[in-house]
């Protein structure tokens, strides 16, 4: 009989000891529990399409270090928080003082905050979903809190720079802490960018904390190097009318996977997740979503568009969990695809559970080509098949693309979106 | 300017062009008429260069150049433009961007620079306004959510923009209202010249009031039946396709 494979021990053993107590404590608690954890394999429900993508060396445990330069990501109009190999540089991030907001590195956190935050670290994630944040929790070495009092608004976007830089082997964790007071405002924007060509493994965490009425937009945008497995989780609990919206763009890489979970906790609150994802080449990316109607009232709306090209494989799984007492449910799921050769592969699963009898629950997948009649009729204005291809592709996901509200970040997808097609219908 | 010969086309086995033969000069206006099913738009399509169409037999030369060899794109490039019946709808390509991808690809094949923004935005206002949409429309997805008459006032548009050689309109005419049957005219007269021709399908004699031909053809079973000249036209509304001993059957494949 195979044995199953498990996690290197060489993956447990964390560097970086400047966090506060609390946390210290808390990472070796978790460092213990991953002894004997198995990786997934085709087997692994969560990750069966995904598995054979995941490949960890032994060198890839190391700790990528927090030092070099820092400067291939978006300038920014807002606040700017960067973060090296998980670490976060000061002198790379400009943010100014704000009346009922905190955003400050985990290591800078005093012991009174270092136990509030360890004491709720983690609690907004399924660990049995997403196994790789148990990973995340073991090693990070930093991390970003971001706390709004009651009531305070973040006047600009806040703009978290996750950049690997990977001129040896390794990993980074970074991770993030939102708390989100009582209508309070904030939009919040991770890039995750690399630099270096060794291969490097990251795993991320990012969770937001939503009190009633708070009102959070977050942006993921992904744009790591081929050399990069990616596997982030991002946790998100809501409040009575609190409303979460969240704007994925990924583009493929040799692993690329994200949960995103959801929970609605307080009546009203409301949740609108949207996502792109592009592969190419023998690219791989996987979305696993996860919403959770835990409180009546509440409703999600979920997009999702996948393009894959070449040999490239995108996965999309899409859960809804509505409980029994949440009643008057009204949840929607959608997920469209495209699939620009043969050779790709796209696949796409919506999972249901349905426990209350008065809801509204409506989804729907495609898979799909580009539409023959739409390419006739651009090339017979003149337009090149490959431009045609270029602009049908492009509508395909411009609908959700649009819907990014920060400028910035929006025209930044649009352009690498665009350049990432004419690279794919490249000339033969 | 375009001379067909003998042209046979098929689409998924089934031979829908049976032997046309047509010659359309410089400066000349024709109109094709015949029963639903005939092979009018199978005709409008196959010139255009739509592959799902196979020419078994015959040969189609624009200015003494193999039409049948070149790319749709390249067909376009070269001066033919195919009004559609059924205007493609497509969302999240605006009619802006569609537009001005076009006309560039156009400047771009004679060697002229490409319009900037502005220029092109200036451009589109005034053809807009010519075929009475709203410029705001520019701003929409193509085609989309656009009423049947907003379609083919579009496709006029994109015919004033893109200056063909040969324009073929595939019932241009069909569910239009009178005034916008008059836009759409005016915008086809437009186009009209010594060195320009055009091809128009259409059902409706009326048409032909604003749009005068020199030329009218029945096409029937795959067949340009009867030639003649304008009178033509007001003789079928008249006496119907039965005049011409074709029998319903017939009349499609
Ligand atoms: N893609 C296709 N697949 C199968 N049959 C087709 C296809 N396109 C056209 N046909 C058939 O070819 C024949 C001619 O069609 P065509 O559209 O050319 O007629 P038409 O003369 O334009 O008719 P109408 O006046 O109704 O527009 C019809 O019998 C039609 O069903
Ligand atoms: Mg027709």
């Amino acid at each position: 009989m195979k044995s199953v494979p498990m996690l290197s021990s060489a993956f447990l053993h964390p560097a970086g000891h400047s966090l506060p107590e609390p946390l210290l404590a808390l990472r070796k608690e978790r460092a213990s529990a991953l002894v004997d954890m198995p990786l997934p394999t085709r087997k692994t429900e969560n990750w069966k399409y995904s598995s054979k993508y995941l490949k960890l060396a032994d060198d890839m445990a190391i700790s990528l270090p927090a030092e070099g330069k820092t400067g291939n990501s978006l300038a920014v109009p807002g606040y700017k928080v960067v973060f090296l190999n998980g670490v976060m540089i000061p002198e790379a991030s400009e943010y100014p003082d704000l009346d009922g907001i905190q955003i400050t590195s985990f290591n800078d956190l005093d012991a009174d905050e270092a136990n509030a935050l360890a004491a709720r670290l983690g609690h907004t994630l399924d660990h049995a979903q997403a196994q790789f944040a148990r990973l995340n929790g073991a090693r990070f070495e930093d991390g970003l809190l971001v706390r709004l009092k009651a009531g305070a608004v973040l006047d600009q976007p806040l703009f978290i720079i996750h950049e690997t830089s990977a001129d040896a082997s390794g990993s980074a964790y970074p991770r993030i802490f939102v708390e989100a007071g009582a209508n309070s405002q904030l939009t919040l924007v991770e890039e995750y960018t690399s630099t270096g060509q060794a291969s490097a493994l990251i795993s991320t965490v990012t969770e937001f904390s939503l009190a009633e009425g708070a009102n959070v937009t977050s942006v993921r945008l992904n744009m790591e190097g081929e050399n990069v497995q990616h596997i982030g989780a991002t946790g998100v609990r809501q409040q009575r009318s609190s409303r979460f919206e969240s704007h994925c763009v990924g583009f493929g890489g040799p692993l690329r996977r994200h949960d995103l979970q959801v929970r609605l906790e307080g009546e009203g609150a409301e949740t609108k997740l949207n996502g792109v994802v592009v592969t190419q080449g023998k690219q791989h990316y996987d979305n696993h979503t996860s919403i959770d109607h835990v409180a009546a009232h509440c409703n999600s709306e979920e997009t999702y568009r996948n393009i894959a090209a070449d040999q490239s494989h995108a996965v999309f799984n899409g859960r809804i969990h509505i409980h029994q007492d949440a009643q008057k449910s009204n949840a929607d799921m959608n997920n469209k695809n495209l699939l620009l050769s043969n050779g790709a592969e796209i696949d796409t699963k919506p999972e249901l559970e349905i426990y209350a009898d008065d809801v509204k629950c409506a989804h729907g997948a495609t898979i799909g080509q580009l539409d023959e009649t739409s390419v006739f009729y651009l090339v017979s204005r003149g337009i090149d098949r490959r431009q045609a291809n270029v602009l049908l592709t492009m509508a395909f996901i411009n609908e959700l693309v649009e819907q990014i509200p920060v400028a910035v970040v929006r025209e930044t997808a649009q352009a690498r979106l665009s350049d990432f097609f004419e690279q794919t219908f490249r000339e033969a | 300017m375009l001379s067909i010969k003998n042209l046979h086309a098929s689409v998924e086995g089934k031979e829908i062009l049976k032997g046309i033969n047509l010659e359309i000069k410089a400066g000349e206006v024709h109109a094709i008429m015949g029963p639903n099913g005939s092979g009018k738009s199978t005709l409008s399509q196959v010139l255009a260069g739509n592959d799902a169409f196979e020419v078994t037999e015959g040969e189609v030369t624009l200015n003494g150049e193999n039409l049948l060899e070149l790319e749709t794109e390249e067909r376009a490039r070269d001066g033919i433009f195919l009004a559609f019946q059924y205007p493609v709808e497509i969302p999240g390509v605006s009619n802006l961007q569609f537009l001005r991808t076009a006309v560039n690809a156009m400047r771009k094949h004679k060697g002229e620079a490409e319009m900037n923004a502005a220029e092109f935005m200036k451009l589109a206002k005034e053809v807009s306004k010519q075929v009475d949409l709203d410029p705001a429309f520019l701003k929409r997805g193509v085609n989309e959510g656009f009423s049947g008459g907003e379609k083919k006032r579009n496709e006029i548009m994109q015919a004033l923009m893109l200056q063909p050689k040969l324009a073929i309109l595939d019932e241009t005419d069909s569910g239009l209202d009178i005034d916008a049957l008059k836009v759409v005219s005016d915008g086809v007269n437009a186009l009209r010249s010594d060195d320009r021709a055009i091809l128009m399908v259409t059902h409706y004699q009326r048409l032909l009031n604003h749009i005068v031909p020199d030329y009218v053809h029945v096409l029937a079973g795959g067949r340009i039946i009867k030639s003649g000249g304008r009178e033509l036209a007001l003789e079928l509304e008249e006496k119907g396709y039965g005049w011409l001993g074709i029998k319903d059957d017939d009349a499609s494949n």
